[in-house]
């Protein structure tokens, strides 16, 4: 194993991104935003690289979060940290029904039926809009505050996300190296076999979604409090796609990949929407390009890095196999 | 009057469906990868209509032509690009076809902008049919008889030809097909380009009905999934009655609960999902 992929380099590493973000970018916000999708795409990554499930509902939990946080916080006076912890709750109270229904089919049916939930999920906010106010979303939506200050500067807020998601991810770390995360991985190689074993293999999958669900709802409603609205396209089809292509991108071969993933989209769209508006062509691009060229993501191109400086002994590459 | 109205718009509107989920069947039948640009090809056929009827091309011309041109370009994109992904897990072949919906979307908003447009019904079927009490307009009773005709010519290829053995040989064991002497890989060309083609056309078709903008194939994507899953892949047979089952319940509900009628049709998937896993007329 390369020792960049060891559970303490990758939170090494997470501590850097955190500590590194803020001396490079301008924007709070901006900022604040990576270390969001960072978390929610560690999740789809806990689906996706270690259990071998490709989700196309991610968005569906991160809308459930923000919406959570937009009603809550816009009509009660609930206190951030229990609204946090409802929303994470209820994403992973979403998460398990949805991942109950979607896993009854395997392989490419469970992806078609995890798109068609997030259009579900869509529709269910698009029409009920008494609640989630419609096309309008929730305006209004605050920031926490901390002993009588209300977050409201971009760099205190990206504090608040910052400990919360290096949080977050230890956790992810800790499920992926427990005992449990190395059944997932036991599922994702030969399904099979695991259950042969006398794993409960569909309830492990739920499991994992489970966390996945509650983590990204979690991000979903951060996000709120960062926008200070609860808008329809949290939960559109549309970020679903984006959470996806965001941890193919990074790579799904480690929990990191996926900090690079989200880092890397995040910054491509805040410099190329404002250049040109059709920049999604070249996002189109960069898919074909990866999907052909890149198959470990950017994490295998930090891995062969360092293989190249550091052990040049070791053995090429071996190719993506066919699961 | 105003159910049976409702009722044949969900005909006509589940024959589209029927189109598309087909296309999206045959495709994976063949190559075993879900294509996440079918709505995109569906766009593209949509768009191509709007744009030579546009240029003054009468709709009995654009509509065929259109179709043919998605199904070129399709085939030309399977020939370049797509068989060079077959070998690697569907993980890959969601991306690669994720990013060309992607740029297919942005290249349709250049060249004819972010608003979309309408297409008038062809000369000849703009008028209404009126039998007594009820009126409908022509071009929506043209479209429920020729996506008919379509769907019986389809069945016949699949099931009666040489060609539809071709393909369920394929979809059953390339290496066999390979063994007897096809050349698998100008079949997959070929096959590509048709499963695309019928999402042109039922673009194409629909392009008069609800007029054209670029997020249209988005939708369309998700609802031959749903079509798909409720009536099995690979099921033609599956394909017809959830297509129409789906269609005529999204029309009936726009009467009944104007919001929420597309939610319906998730829900819909969803009971049958919870019911029966496999869908209405899926194989194991």
């Amino acid at each position: 194993m390369n020792p960049l992929d060891k559970p303490f380099a990758q939170l090494a590493l997470v501590v850097l991104t955190v500590a590194v973000l803020p001396m490079f970018l301008t924007s709070g916000i901006l900022a604040t935003e990576i270390l969001i999708f960072a978390m929610v795409v560690a999740a789809c990554n806990l689906l996706l690289g270690y259990t071998g499930l490709l989700s196309f509902g991610q968005g569906i939990f991160f809308g459930i979060g923000t919406y959570a946080a937009g009603i809550c916080l816009t009509r009660w006076s609930i206190p951030v940290p229990l609204v946090l912890a409802g929303a994470a709750l209820l994403g992973a109270a979403t998460a398990t029904l949805v991942g109950w229904l979607s896993i009854r089919r395997q392989g490419v049916y469970f992806v078609m039926l995890t798109l068609a939930f997030s259009q579900l999920f869509y529709f269910m906010a698009y029409t009920f809009s008494g609640l989630t106010g419609g096309d309008n979303g929730l305006l209004g939506v605050p920031r926490p505050s901390i002993g009588g200050t209300v977050l409201n500067a971009p760099w205190s807020y990206y504090t608040y996300v910052a400990i919360c998601f290096v949080a977050i991810f230890a956790i992810l770390v800790m499920v992926t190296q427990s005992t449990f995360g190395r059944t997932l991985l036991a599922i994702r190689e030969n399904e099979g076999r695991a259950a042969a074993i006398g794993f409960p293999t569909r309830l492990f999958k739920i499991e994992a979604f489970a966390i996945s669900g509650a983590v990204t709802a979690f991000g979903g409603a951060l996000h709120a409090m960062l926008i200070g609205v609860a808008p329809l396209s949290n939960i559109e089809y549309h970020t679903s796609e984006m959470i996806l292509i965001m941890t193919i991108i990074g790579g799904s071969s480690s929990l990191f990949g996926s900090v690079l993933g989200a880092g890397f989209y995040l910054l491509l769209a805040d410099t190329l929407s404002t250049i040109w508006p059709r920049w999604l062509l070249l996002l189109g691009l960069v898919l074909v390009t990866v999907a052909l060229f890149l198959q470990r993501g950017l994490w295998g191109l930090v891995e062969r890095g360092y293989d190249l400086i550091f052990r040049r002994d070791r053995a090429p590459d071996t190719p993506v196999e066919e699961p | 009057m105003i159910y049976l109205f409702q009722v044949l718009n969900g005909i006509g509107l589940g024959m589209l469906y029927f189109l598309l989920a087909v296309g999206l069947s045959v495709i994976f039948g063949l190559l075993q990868f879900v294509n996440f640009a079918h709505g995109a090809f569906y766009l593209l056929g949509a768009y191509l209509t709007y744009d030579l009827t546009m240029r003054g091309f009468n709709f009995w011309a654009a509509m065929p032509l259109a179709t043919l041109i998605v199904a070129g370009v399709a085939a030309l994109i399977e020939a370049l690009l797509l068989h060079r992904i077959y070998k690697l897990p569907h993980t890959f072949h969601i991306l690669v076809t994720v990013g060309l919906a992607l740029v297919i979307q942005e290249l349709a908003i250049i060249a004819w902008g972010p608003l979309g447009g309408s297409v008038p019904a062809p000369a000849g079927l703009q008028g209404v049919v009126i039998l007594g009490d009820f009126i409908y307009p022509q071009y929506r009773l043209f479209t429920i008889g020729f996506t008919a005709v379509l769907a019986g010519l389809l069945w016949w290829l699949l099931e009666g030809t040489r060609l539809g053995a071709i393909v369920r040989g394929g979809s059953e064991s390339p290496a066999n097909m390979a063994l007897l002497g096809y050349n698998t890989m100008r079949i997959n060309t070929v096959v590509f380009g048709f499963g695309a083609g019928l999402a042109g056309l039922a673009g194409a078709l629909a392009a008069p009905i609800r007029g054209v903008e670029p997020f249209m194939g988005a939708e369309a994507l998700s609802v031959a999934f749903v079509v798909v899953v409720i009536g099995g892949m690979g099921s033609y047979t599956g394909a017809l009655v959830a297509g129409l089952l789906v269609g005529v319940v999204q029309s009936v509900m726009t009467t009944l609960w104007p919001e929420g009628a597309r939610l319906m049709i998730y829900v819909g998937m969803a009971l049958v999902i919870a019911l029966m896993p496999r869908g209405l007329l899926g194989r194991a």
